[in-house]
């Protein structure tokens, strides 16, 4: 006898899930035989909007693509403009950005350890590494005077030079960072249950992975190396020393491992910044933002978010709006095409845990 | 040796005496009644506010956090103002919700574990009724519970509710068999249903000391049994709140969904006191043979204190897994129950039987 499926709606107002979007559940029992991804909730046509502004007024927008991260939307929009331009950055303010990428990472990651393990039931991680969180915030604060929106990446450097012994708090606090990472470990990877909830859940496979056009850390759980900053490394990335974890599993628990290590290599990667950062300018300024105009052409840069590749590409008909913009974000394919076709024949209980391990970005999606 | 001035037979034997005085017998009892009745409610309602209260704090120590801490000193008063505004607040009635079940669930489950507070023996001669079937008699009408969710997730008409409900039944019964099991392991040992000859056995000794490996094994098993059979975290599946928003509860509000929180507070206050009283010698006082000052000193500790003390440190432990471990899935739950728990506890059961009848146990 065959069970008649019940629609489940999954969303918008749903604790599990991240932001706001809808995933509509056909459930037969317990397991999912279809899902629809209901997005539309949060559309605020940034890409449009950017078209009425000039090349600098857009940062406003920029960040809010994806809150818990959003200087790598900035950093590549800042480099697609320097590569239309052809304005030089200061390499000061090229260390500068790497430090303040990664930073913006293990913030994000931070973010992330919270909502996995929420999305479990495991509510103690989020409320400590989201406050853990808090230090980098007051890190951010005292840079760039944000602390969720910095728009502090700007075409031609960074918009303020490190403050007086700043260096010293960032060492500081990755030194906490290092040691609190290890308590986690305790609470979250040594726990059995959390291994039995994550393992053989959400799998992509290796074949599947390239095919649906995954990215980032999602991708690596995969089994696949590939990341942007070994890739096609901009800034400093190159003569930086770190590596990019990979595991075969393509499960939650195999994305969680590589994030897990993500957050060490971040940590390592700060540390050799503000070992091997020149002094020097750390801005070239640009011109008057209401004059300045960009030459005709279209650029393209990305950038290694959390949530994966982030591309912007920009076009310019010689004025001094943009003829038109278009972001390339992770969330988009994540979100919607991987979500509906991990999600067929799991458990109704691991729609938010699944969700999680993708790192979506609902305003990403609909931008 | 106890003192007799910490015992509440005196108090209580008074009241009767006095109230048999005054009134005829049958009038006398009904007053007793009343007076009981009036005692519980009281009880019932500020340690179930005084739990929520414990619950945040607790939480809050272990997620680095301070808790609640504005309203009265430490926050003390914090659930009570919450308890007034869940009480001042609209009860909505869902449509096609099958209205007379839909009010009738929140009772049911509150009934349920109130009843169970009758047979607990809270100190020395303070005890409502000396059942001598005393703890059969707590595990059946706590089980009664698992009627008022099911009522409670098929009347909302909200399919969250229902799933959450259906799990909830599937866990509830499975559970209760391994926490009857583990129970029983002291019944044998002790040789009684009845909870003050349960909690006079252990005079010269507690059965989780007195009962060697067996004992502790059934105490770990009742720990975690009990802890699914109140669906708290780690098996808090049927509220589930990143599964199924807050799963047979969903489409509550007010003073019912109150009811069904209280409920779930005083459930882990009556397992607890149930793994105090048959564990960890109920208000008997802490022994060690041979210590003889110590253990005077340890009698002027009145038996009330004994017994929330150790109940308090269950009830700790509970919610120290709550805040400590993921949610387990329902089918790895079952399987664990009927794999592992299961399997073990009737082993147990069967060891402790040899036990007794060999008398290897500290007499």
């Amino acid at each position: 006898m065959r069970e008649k499926a019940t629609t489940l709606y999954f969303g918008p107002q749903h604790p599990g899930i991240t932001g706001n979007m809808m995933i509509r559940l056909k459930v037969e029992g317990d397991t999912i035989v279809k899902a629809t991804i209901e997005v539309g909730y949060l559309h605020r046509g940034f890409e449009k909007l950017q078209e009425k502004r000039n090349w600098l007024q857009s940062f406003t927008l920029l960040c809010r693509f994806c809150v818990p991260e959003p200087d790598p939307v900035e950093e590549s929009y800042a480099r697609a403009v320097e590569l239309l331009e052809g304005r030089e950055v200061p390499e000061r303010a090229k260390y500068i950005r790497v430090m303040m990428l990664e930073l913006a990472r293990m913030g994000a990651y931070m973010l992330w350890y919270g909502g996995q393990n929420a999305s479990l039931g495991l509510y103690t991680m989020g409320q400590w590494s989201v406050g853990d969180r808090n230090y980098i915030l007051d890190l951010f604060e005292e840079l760039t005077g944000g602390r969720i929106y910095h728009m502090y990446i700007w075409p031609g450097g960074v918009r303020r030079d490190l403050p007086e012994g700043f260096a010293d708090k960032v060492l500081r606090t990755m030194d906490y960072f290092e040691k609190r990472l290890k308590d986690y470990d305790d609470l979250m990877f040594s726990s059995t249950i959390f291994r039995k909830r994550t393992q053989g859940i959400g799998i992509i496979p290796k074949e599947k992975a390239v095919e649906w056009g995954v990215v980032g850390p999602v991708l690596r759980g995969s089994g696949i190396h590939s990341d942007i900053r070994i890739d096609d490394p901009y800034e400093v990335y190159d003569k930086l020393d770190f590596i990019v974890p990979t595991e075969e599993g393509g499960d939650i628990w195999s994305r969680a491992l590589v994030r897990r290590q993500e957050v060490r290599q971040s940590i390592h990667i700060i540390r050799q910044v503000i070992e091997k950062m020149p002094q020097g300018e750390y801005y070239n300024r640009i011109p008057n933002p209401l004059k300045w105009a960009l030459p005709k052409g279209d650029a393209y840069a990305r950038t290694e978010a959390v949530r994966g590749e982030v591309g912007m590409y920009i076009v310019s008909d010689g004025s001094i709006h943009p003829r038109r913009t278009h972001f390339r974000g992770a969330a988009y394919v994540h979100a919607i095409t991987l979500l509906e076709n991990l999600l067929v024949g799991e458990n109704i209980s691991d729609v938010a845990a699944i969700m999680n391990s993708l790192g979506t970005c609902p305003p990403e999606i609909e931008r | 040796m106890i003192l007799d001035i910490y015992s509440f037979s005196t108090l209580t034997s008074s009241i009767d005496n006095s109230l048999h005085n005054m009134m005829s017998p049958w009038m006398a009892t009904l007053t007793e009644f009343v007076l009981v009745g009036i005692v519980f409610l009281l009880f019932y309602a500020l340690l179930g506010l005084f739990l929520v209260y414990l619950e945040r704090k607790v939480c809050a120590v272990i997620q680095n956090r301070i808790g609640p801490n504005r309203v009265g000193r430490w926050g003390i008063f914090q659930t009570f103002a919450d308890f007034i505004k869940l009480l001042m607040k609209e009860l909505i009635t869902i449509k096609h919700a099958d209205k007379f079940l839909f009010n009738l669930a929140p009772f049911i489950v509150i009934i349920a574990s109130f009843m169970a507070m009758a047979a607990l023996p809270f100190a020395k001669g303070l005890q409502a009724i000396d059942f001598n079937i005393g703890i059969f008699y707590v595990i059946a009408v706590s089980s009664l519970g698992v009627v008022g969710i099911l009522i409670a997730g098929w009347s909302s008409n909200s399919k969250y509710s229902l799933i959450g409900a259906m799990r909830s039944g599937a866990q509830i019964i499975s559970y209760e068999l391994s926490v009857g099991l583990s129970l029983l392991a002291i019944v044998i040992f002790s040789g009684s249903m009845q909870l003050s000859t349960i909690v006079e056995s252990q005079a010269d000794g507690w059965w989780i000391f007195k009962g060697h490996i067996p004992a502790f094994i059934a105490f770990v098993l009742y720990l975690i049994t009990a802890t699914a059979e109140i669906n708290r975290g780690p098996f808090d599946l049927a509220e589930a709140e990143s599964e199924l928003t807050a799963g047979f509860h969903t489409e509550y509000s007010g003073i019912k969904f109150a009811f069904f929180f209280l409920a779930e507070y005083m459930n882990m206050f009556i397992v607890s006191a149930i793994a105090a009283t048959l564990f960890l010698g109920g208000w008997m006082p802490f022994h060690i043979g041979g210590w003889e000052g110590f253990n005077q000193i340890m009698d002027y500790i009145p038996s009330i204190l004994w017994f929330f003390g150790k109940t308090f440190v269950v009830i700790y432990i509970i919610m120290w897994f709550k805040w400590t471990f993921p949610r387990l899935r329902i089918d790895q739950m079952l399987n664990l129950e009927w794999k592992y728990l299961l399997p073990l506890n009737l082993m147990n059961t069967v060891i402790i039987s040899f036990v007794v009848l060999m008398g290897l146990y500290f007499k």
